[in-house]
């Protein structure tokens, strides 16, 4: 245990103590002498961030769920936190026991989102754990990771052990399982590794070797060691019915992001957006029965005492009993002033009396996300949304009370023009123009719409995986083209940071070279880049011109069908085949029709359902 | 009208919870405990609670009080153990009554009772004559507060018109030092503040802690005795 003295007295020193302590209701203490195995969660984001993501509370309690298993959670400290920690001498620990990292036999990253990769390397630091595999011995903690970015784990290839690839909840007791068979005799990770590289999921990169071309791009890969899957093929959960889920719910003292009960309803999407990562590596669609939806949020709101659910799914108006399951959440909790939420639903799948039912409880603004400004560049995406699926639902909305307007697009998308980014404008105005074009006795209320943009990174496993990303210039010329354009008093222009998306696009589609250049940035003093005030272009500049990386490989250059990329070797279900001939429509500006009304061959449902898709068969 | 007023402790690491979170965890641990408490009206109904002055971050406490009101009447010891069984152990209810009372706790608090522990080679007879100071003559010291322009003002204080009582004893080889605060309109002498005037007058321990004992009435007793 680290020196509980010394962390009290310098706890006081820092912001918001209560991220470092722990001792939240329904968190799990066990004896460590009656566990065979110690596993630290690792989120690579503060406290508050970490403790709203779903997938930490499924994976925390599922393997505390298992007697033999201790699962505790570390958190990034925050940089007032880190200073404290590096003064004092007292090393990375986990909330649960207050042990130092280095006493645990797995430590697990979770890889939400890329701009996170040097909070993992701060973290290893400040627990005095080597950056690389090859550094770290038989005592050391096995260092895995899984989660979205695990899709192109390459950038990480030095420093990650092993990766478990797509749905984790039967791989991670599988794995735990040959860990403790193996731990009994003398421990060999090397050995280890070699009969974990075996298990469908498991990617460990020391086994393979790329071969590069001269001009960079990737010749073929080798195996090096024969135990090693030539093809990694994600794992998926068959029935979401019985998978495991939570009954309780860490609940956290201080406010996080999201502090309510979260019911995951479903997973996958059929809607096949092409810039949507997500939509590609979850399929197939998978819904969780009604009954086990309310059973699940029963025992969700008994353990935590919140007032608020949220229903989460990728578009969740196309779960087919969210209405039923609406009804009855919002009767049962009749008098509790409990309230629901959606947090992604489609325009087009509103049904406006549920939204109206959820609205009882509490008023709060609509947020829709049209993507692109034009018809024609919502058909290069494949949003599959006209202008009057976005107008008339809007002016239900109006029509129905609501007056504050939030609009996601995305500018920088394949193909787009600048008429196309003013169409961001001419749709906002559109919508402007729906409040007050009613008769004068229904407006009410002060119209707000707040119109952002973000700066689209082409990621991997899309149909958009070979375009270049617009350039960082590019990208300020159409935000600030937008921002001159846009000049109402009701209508308000944000856009997100494009030398930010400029840095994510590079390591989204990175190769194994950037793991250098991912330890010189955090030796440069790189943590939380994916935070606005913490984020330093310059000092990543730095780091790939030091390292002889041209970063443009990566985000601004359009890639050959024919070419081998990095994460090639993972099979997500969806064919390759299938994301080139998306591309393709995509450019003829074509589009494909949601795989509800008719299986559009992604190859899914032969490589992984072995049959059709449930919610084709549903439908019929 | 059903109020009930809750003695609570708070202690280990709940003391880096701070106020505002304890408001809303007790709220949540009522709805978990499936008590009826009674809300406002309006667009954002609220739980009808109320609670004394905040204590401060990093003091562990086993003299908190809060009120709650009920829509229905029901046992004491039936609320008490309902309300036991989802708190953490560190968050316990200790006592708890019906009261009648529309006077607020913090207009009932005229009294903190603190008792300090103090580790590391410290003259226990220096510290009492210090004591014996701060009590009779007054030690004047400076508490710097950010006003509503957020500029930073500094305002005279002294220790005579905030204390009532202080005494120390060597327990364990810990000093032991037990103290009333005076809790008026403008405030109390904060821990922070008692213990910058110990540094200030050479005394520097090496660890300590400090635990909240109890609030008390004009009368010296505790709001629930």
């Amino acid at each position: 245990m680290i020196d509980i003295k010394k962390l009290d007295r310098e706890l006081l020193k820092v912001e918001k103590p209560a991220r470092y302590v722990g001792s939240e209701l329904n968190c799990v203490i066990k004896d460590k002498e009656d566990v065979n195995i110690r596993f630290a969660f690792a989120f690579p984001d503060v406290y508050e961030v970490g403790m709203s993501h779903t997938g930490m509370h499924i994976i925390y309690h599922l393997l505390n769920n298992e007697k033999n298993i201790w699962c505790e959670r570390v958190f990034a400290p925050w940089t007032d936190m880190e200073k404290v920690m590096r003064e004092n001498k007292i090393p990375l620990y986990c909330l649960e026991s207050k042990d130092e990292l280095k006493e645990f036999d797995f430590l697990g990253f979770t890889l939400q989102y890329e701009m996170s990769y040097t909070n993992i390397l701060n973290m290893l630091n400040l627990a005095n754990i080597p950056f690389k595999s090859k550094d770290r011995d038989n005592n050391m903690p096995l260092v895995i990771a899984g989660g979205p970015c695990a899709y192109n784990p390459e950038p990480l290839h030095e420093i990650v052990d092993l990766f478990t690839v797509g749905e984790s909840e039967e791989l991670l007791i599988e794995l735990m399982k040959l860990y403790e068979s193996m731990k009994k005799d003398s421990f060999d990770k090397d050995k280890f590794l070699e009969e974990a590289a075996k298990l469908d999921g498991i990617y460990v990169p020391k086994f393979y070797d790329i071969i590069y071309n001269d001009d960079n791009t990737i010749k073929e890969r080798k195996k090096l060691n024969e135990n090693a899957q030539d093809i990694i093929t994600k794992r998926i959960i068959k029935d979401m019915s019985k998978v495991f889920y939570p009954e309780k719910s860490l609940l956290p003292y201080i406010d996080v992001v999201h502090d309510r009960v979260v019911l995951e309803v479903f997973r996958g999407c059929t809607r096949g957006c092409r810039f949507c990562q997500a939509g590609m590596v979850y399929r197939p669609v998978r819904e969780k029965d009604y009954d086990v939806l309310v059973k699940q949020s029963e025992s969700l709101f008994d353990s935590t005492g919140h007032d608020e659910i949220s229903l989460t799914s990728l578009s969740s108006g196309d779960y087919s009993c969210l209405q039923d399951l609406v009804l009855e959440l919002l009767k049962k909790y009749e008098n509790e002033n409990v309230s629901i939420s959606l947090p992604s639903l489609r325009l087009d799948s509103m049904t406006f009396d549920i939204i109206e039912k959820l609205q009882e409880v509490r008023k709060s603004g609509l947020t829709f996300a049209p993507e692109a400004g034009t018809q024609r560049m919502r058909d290069v995406i494949n949003k599959n949304l006209t202008e009057e699926q976005i107008l008339g639902p809007v002016e239900t909305a109006f029509n129905l009370g609501w007056s504050t307007v939030k609009l996601y697009f995305m500018i920088g998308l394949p193909t787009e023009t600048i008429e196309d980014v003013l169409g961001i404008k001419d749709l906002a105005y559109k919508i402007k123009d729906k409040f007050f074009q009613r008769p004068k006795e229904d407006i009410r209320g002060n119209l707000k719409i707040n119109a952002s943009a973000s700066c689209f990174v082409p990621k991997p496993f899309t149909p958009f995986q070979w375009v270049k990303q617009d350039s960082i210039d590019d990208f300020y010329t159409k935000a600030k083209s937008l921002q001159k354009e846009i000049k109402d008093k009701k209508v308000s222009f944000s856009y997100h940071e494009p030398k930010l998306s400029y840095l994510e696009a590079v390591f989204a589609r990175g190769d194994r070279k950037l793991s250098d250049a991912l330890i010189l940035a955090w030796e440069k003093g790189c943590r939380f880049d994916g935070w606005h005030d913490m984020f330093s272009y310059e000092k990543w500049m730095e780091t790939f011109e030091e390292l002889k990386i041209d970063s443009d490989f990566y985000a601004s250059r359009e890639r050959d069908l024919e070419e081998v990329l990095p994460w090639d070797f993972i099979d997500i279900g969806v064919s390759k085949e299938y994301l080139k001939k998306e591309y393709e429509k995509a450019l003829n500006v074509s589009t494909t029709p949601d795989c509800r009304l008719g299986c559009t061959n992604c190859g899914v449902n032969y490589k992984l359902v072995g049959g059709t898709c449930p919610h084709v068969q549903n439908n019929k | 009208m059903f109020k009930i007023i809750s003695k609570y402790s708070k202690t280990g690491n709940l003391k880096y919870i701070s106020h505002l979170d304890v408001l809303r965890f007790l709220q949540r641990s009522i709805k978990r405990a499936g008590i009826k408490a009674k809300y406002s009206e309006g667009f954002n109904p609220h739980m009808k609670t109320s609670f004394g002055f905040p204590l401060s971050l990093g003091i562990e406490s086993i003299g908190e009080y809060f009120e709650v009101e009920l829509n229905e009447k029901i046992d004491i010891d039936d609320y008490i153990n309902k309300m036991n069984t989802v708190l953490p152990n560190e968050m316990k209810i200790l006592k708890a009554e019906y009261i009648e009372d529309e006077v607020s706790i913090m207009a009932r608090c005229k009294y903190a009772q603190y008792l300090f522990s103090l580790e590391g080679e410290l003259n226990i007879k220096k510290l009492n004559e210090l004591f014996e100071k701060m009590l009779n003559e007054g030690v004047i010291y400076i508490r710097e507060k950010k006003n509503k322009k957020n500029k930073l003002v500094q305002k005279e204080l002294n220790t005579k018109e905030l204390l009532k009582y202080i005494q120390c004893k060597e327990i364990n080889n810990k000093i032991s030092i037990e103290v009333i605060f005076i809790t008026n309109e403008t405030g109390s002498l904060k821990v922070d503040e008692f213990m910058k005037i110990l540094y200030n007058n050479d005394f520097v321990p090496d660890y300590y802690t400090v635990t909240k004992i109890d609030a008390l009435e004009h009368d010296m007793k505790p709001l629930i005795s």
